[in-house]
């Protein structure tokens, strides 16, 4: 009978890759992190007005009338146009006349997105002075 | 004589095959127990801009308004007529608070209209709209 000893196996993990998974792992949660990152449009909104505070006269010429209406349309100047159309006109304006103020009027029950729409188009238009109202 | 077989001496080994193993263990534990500070706000949709800059996170207080009106500084539910007494209150904390809004892009306009009147009010006059980067 055989009764030579068998050989046992050595069991082991082999540890070299180890390294390799341990950066692939760092790797995907450094690239799949996220930071919460906050962007958008600034503006800064006019003083409240004052009792007995002269107000801010603005010259009619130096003014630009964007109306955004309940459905989204948008006007400037009572005049129906695009929102492409509105910021090459109002860049045009602006080369024109660098005092230009943009009264940007927003209908109460028009969406939001569309008065940000309106704003990011204006910003991109060069329009610097933009005051918003509604009606 | 008798054969006095020398009493080989316990190695005494600790396996250390098993330490990373356990290294790991723990350090999933405190990821995945771990909980940081976070303001839960309200789910809105934010609306999409090209010309978005950076708002510093430090001095900046988020305003959720969603689709549904309601309004959120701080994890607390406000009405509109409320939000001036909270931006003076923060004002007075920091003097360059910027009230950074995130409003849902279906929101109506009239409500932003309000809480901006009531920001100049209490004359928090930065103000920023977040979007996301529209591509």
């Amino acid at each position: 009978m055989n009764f030579r000893k068998r050989k046992r196996k050595t069991s082991g993990i082999p540890t070299a890759s180890m390294s390799d998974v341990a950066f692939l792992l760092l790797i995907f949660f450094l690239t799949t992190t996220k930071f919460d990152i906050k962007q958008g449009l600034g503006l800064v909104l006019p003083p409240p007005a004052e009792e007995g505070a002269e107000r801010v006269r603005v010259d009619d010429q130096n003014i630009a009338r964007v109306l955004i209406r309940e459905d989204g349309r948008v006007a400037l100047d009572e005049e129906e146009i695009s929102y492409i159309a509105l910021e090459s006109r109002i860049r045009t304006m602006v080369a024109e006349n660098p005092e230009l103020v943009v009264s940007l009027s927003t209908h109460r029950r028009s969406r939001y997105h569309y008065m940000i729409e309106a704003l990011d188009r204006l910003r991109a238009a060069g329009a610097d002075r933009i005051s918003l109202s509604t009606n | 004589m008798a054969k006095i077989a020398k009493k080989s001496k316990p190695e005494t080994i600790i396996p250390t095959a098993s330490m990373s193993d356990i290294a790991f263990l723990l350090l999933i534990f405190f990821m995945v127990s771990t909980v940081f500070v976070q303001e839960v706000g309200l789910r809105v949709t934010l609306p999409e801009a090209r010309n978005i800059e950076k708002v510093p996170r430090r001095n900046s207080t988020t305003i959720y308004v969603d689709r549904n009106g309601n309004i959120s500084i701080d994890d607390f539910l406000v009405d509109i007529p409320t939000v001036q007494d909270v931006m003076v209150r923060k004002l007075y904390d920091d003097y360059n608070t910027i009230a950074a809004f995130r409003t849902d892009r279906n929101t109506d306009y009239g409500i932003m209209a309000d809480i901006l009147n009531q920001l100049r009010e209490a004359n928090a006059l930065r103000v920023s709209f977040e979007s996301r980067q529209r591509r």
